[in-house]
């Protein structure tokens, strides 16, 4: 079985300690690095090529949000765990637009990690269940104060599946042989989803699908 | 003495006082010489106009006391000569009659003359009278009898006498006329050389006051300048030093932040991962001890999030890893989560590189005027906007609340947000009224680009 190679970039050693534990109990993944800080983190992922950076957002110096930007700049096929205190949704659609695909809270890191670990290893989306509630919350209050509108509701069947399956990390292509369509139908149908939600871009797409419980 | 009532923080020099109080004293010199003089110069006046009029009228009683004497004197000798040039036997009782009668005439002239004589007046005037006495005693022994023609010239000749010694007498007046003129004349250039004298006193006193006076206004002047200059520096100084303050206010934070998520959130952050690791590792049979842990994370999670929220209302790590506009946003929502007002934030053209005082300021500008809003206004909406310019940044904080009059109300939060904007240079307007919301604004002013970038 192929190891998975995993790099650790916090600044707190007592919170890389923890977590190489977790990781350590797993026997499919391997720790080959910590970084203390954003530009180490950079540095060792171009230098080590791990398969995943597991990557606190407050760091000092270059933030891990900006550190996931440049690793995934430099280096697309490296994929991101952010780890965060932050449930909101600043945050993870930062997280997102900087290119991670599994978003922790550390309050839960040690139960989430290698289910996180994992997803992402496959290409797959990760939110820590926490972020979808206070997300979906949100959501639901604006909605109720200002007298808006849930748009899901105006989405058809044929496309909250899309939606769905462009969430979790799928191509036009991969969705299109899933259903049985057509690249280009599957490409008109997300088109209309992103028109029908207001989104922009994949990140706001995976934002909308977290807060709406369809992926977590 | 009444002294004007002075602030009990300005303390006045002595000397100061002193030199007050001995312009004062000059002035009033001053003014005193020169009323004294006038007063002096007027009586001197109104004496001398006096005195004239004494010497003119007791001239002119003199001398119509001379003249009637005069004319009585003629009168008395005409009738005499006709008295004399008709027969001794029958003398006319009638031209008797009026001999008499013209006789107290000159009597009562002569008695009349005015009293205050002096010597010469007075000597002149008894020769008079003894020649008119003589001159009587002659007509008398004449009367009645042929009068012998050596008496007749003898009675012309005191005749001429007489009229002469009245001649000599208004001489005399005349001349006293004139010396009392003289003496006028006299007492004139004196008043006037005394006129003369205190009013040049007064001049140069006042010329010397004046001096004193404008070196006093002057100095004063100075002095002012230097007041005022130095209470300008004084309030630059208490800016420069609320600043610092606002500064030292936020490093502390920062630091007691960064403390709180650095030492106590990652050793519990840690705390929980060893509990959760312990939990996992525990047998299947042991629920009591299980539970137990499950509390004691709970409790951990708590804590955490606790720490955390000091921790962010201290300084809001957003601020570092996301850059303000996101800032603003996460705290929109926090409002929104905690509080019954829902914040929609707007933003548009706002730089993610601004200098840490810029952000700080818009972010606790804007954190100010929510609590305002939420704390007092009972508002259901509120609308954060922030728009980058080339000139500046445009921050407004609007609510739908019930407002208040800020002619009248200015807390401490306002004078906050206008510390911290105006230490940047910007401005800050609070618009409200009682019913209507709020309306915070305000406009920073961007830094100058100082030097290259780096």
């Amino acid at each position: 079985m192929k190891q998975l190679r995993v790099l650790l970039a916090d600044d707190h050693t007592l919170i890389r300690a923890g977590l190489r534990l977790v990781i350590d109990r797993e026997p499919e993944f391997t720790v080959v690095g910590e970084a203390s800080d954003g530009r180490q983190a950079v540095a060792l992922a171009q230098s080590l090529a791990p398969d995943i950076v597991v990557m606190d957002v407050g760091m000092p110096g270059l933030n891990g949000i900006e550190a996931c930007r440049q690793i995934r700049e430099s280096m697309p096929e490296v994929r991101v765990v952010m780890l965060s205190m932050h449930s909101d949704e600043g945050y993870v659609l930062r997280a997102l637009k900087a290119g991670a695909r599994a978003y922790l809270l550390k309050d839960s890191a040690e139960a989430d990690l290698a289910r996180a670990i994992r997803a992402a290893s496959e290409g797959k989306s990760f939110f820590s269940p926490a972020v979808g509630k206070v997300l979906l919350e949100d959501y639901m209050r604006t909605l109720e104060r200002t007298g808006g509108e849930d748009s899901y509701e105006l989405l058809s069947p044929r496309e909250r599946e899309i939606l769905q399956l462009v969430a979790e990390g799928k191509s036009s292509k991969e969705i299109a042989n899933l259903l049985n369509l057509s690249v280009h139908t599957v490409e008109t149908h997300r088109a209309r989803v992103m028109q029908k939600l207001n989104l922009r871009g994949i990140p706001e797409l995976i934002l909308y699908a977290v807060r709406k419980g369809i992926i977590s | 003495m009444p002294t004007a009532p002075e602030k009990s923080n300005v303390v006045v020099p002595d000397s100061e006082r002193r030199l007050r109080w001995v312009l004062l004293g000059t002035f009033a010199a001053l003014l005193v010489l020169i009323l004294v003089s006038g007063a002096a110069a007027t009586r001197t006046l109104r004496e001398m106009h006096r005195e004239e009029q004494d010497a003119r009228r007791a001239l002119s009683e003199r001398s119509q006391t001379l003249s009637k004497l005069y004319v009585s004197i003629e009168v008395y000798n005409e009738n005499i000569g006709r008295y004399l040039g008709q027969s001794p036997q029958k003398p006319d009782p009638e031209v008797r009659q009026q001999l008499d009668r013209l006789t107290s005439e000159i009597e009562s002239e002569l008695n009349g003359y005015p009293q205050q004589r002096q010597a010469e007046e007075a000597a002149l005037l008894r020769s008079i009278e003894d020649l008119y006495r003589r001159h009587l005693g002659l007509y008398e022994s004449a009367i009645g009898a042929p009068v012998p023609p050596e008496a007749r010239g003898e009675i012309l000749t005191m005749r001429a006498q007489l009229i002469d010694g009245s001649g000599q007498l208004n001489a005399w007046n005349g001349r006293q006329l004139r010396s009392s003129d003289e003496t006028l004349l006299a007492q004139f250039s004196r008043l006037q050389a005394s006129l003369t004298g205190s009013l040049s006193i007064a001049l140069g006193a006042g010329l010397l006051l004046v001096i004193a006076s404008m070196a006093y206004i002057l100095r004063l002047e100075r002095q002012t300048r230097n007041r005022y200059r130095e209470l300008a520096q004084s309030r630059s100084e208490l800016e420069q030093l609320s600043s610092r303050l606002v500064d030292a206010q936020e490093e502390e934070r920062r630091s007691i932040s960064r403390e709180l998520h650095d030492e106590v959130g990652q050793s519990l952050g840690a705390l929980l991962v060893d509990l959760g690791r312990l939990a996992s590792n525990l047998p299947a049979d042991s629920s009591e001890i299980r539970e137990r842990l499950d509390r004691m994370k709970s409790l951990t999670e708590r804590t955490v999030g606790t720490v955390r929220d000091i921790a962010l209302l201290l300084r809001p790590s957003m601020l570092d890893d996301l850059g303000l506009v996101a800032a603003l946003e996460w705290q929109g929502r926090e409002v929104s989560r905690r509080s019954e007002m829902e914040v929609a934030v707007e933003s548009a053209n706002v730089s993610d590189d601004l200098p840490d005082e810029y952000k700080i300021c818009v972010y606790r500008l804007v954190q100010e005027a929510l609590n305002n809003a939420v704390r007092h206004s009972k508002a259901r909406n509120a609308k954060v906007r922030v728009s980058g310019g080339a000139a500046g940044i445009e921050i407004e904080v609007s609510d739908d609340g019930r407002g208040f009059d800020p002619q009248r109300t200015r807390g401490l939060g306002i004078l906050g947000m206008e510390e911290r904007v105006k230490r940047l240079g910007g401005s800050l307007t609070v618009q409200s009224t009682p019913g209507q919301g709020t309306v915070v604004k305000a406009e920073l002013p961007l830094p100058v680009p100082a030097g290259s970038p780096a």
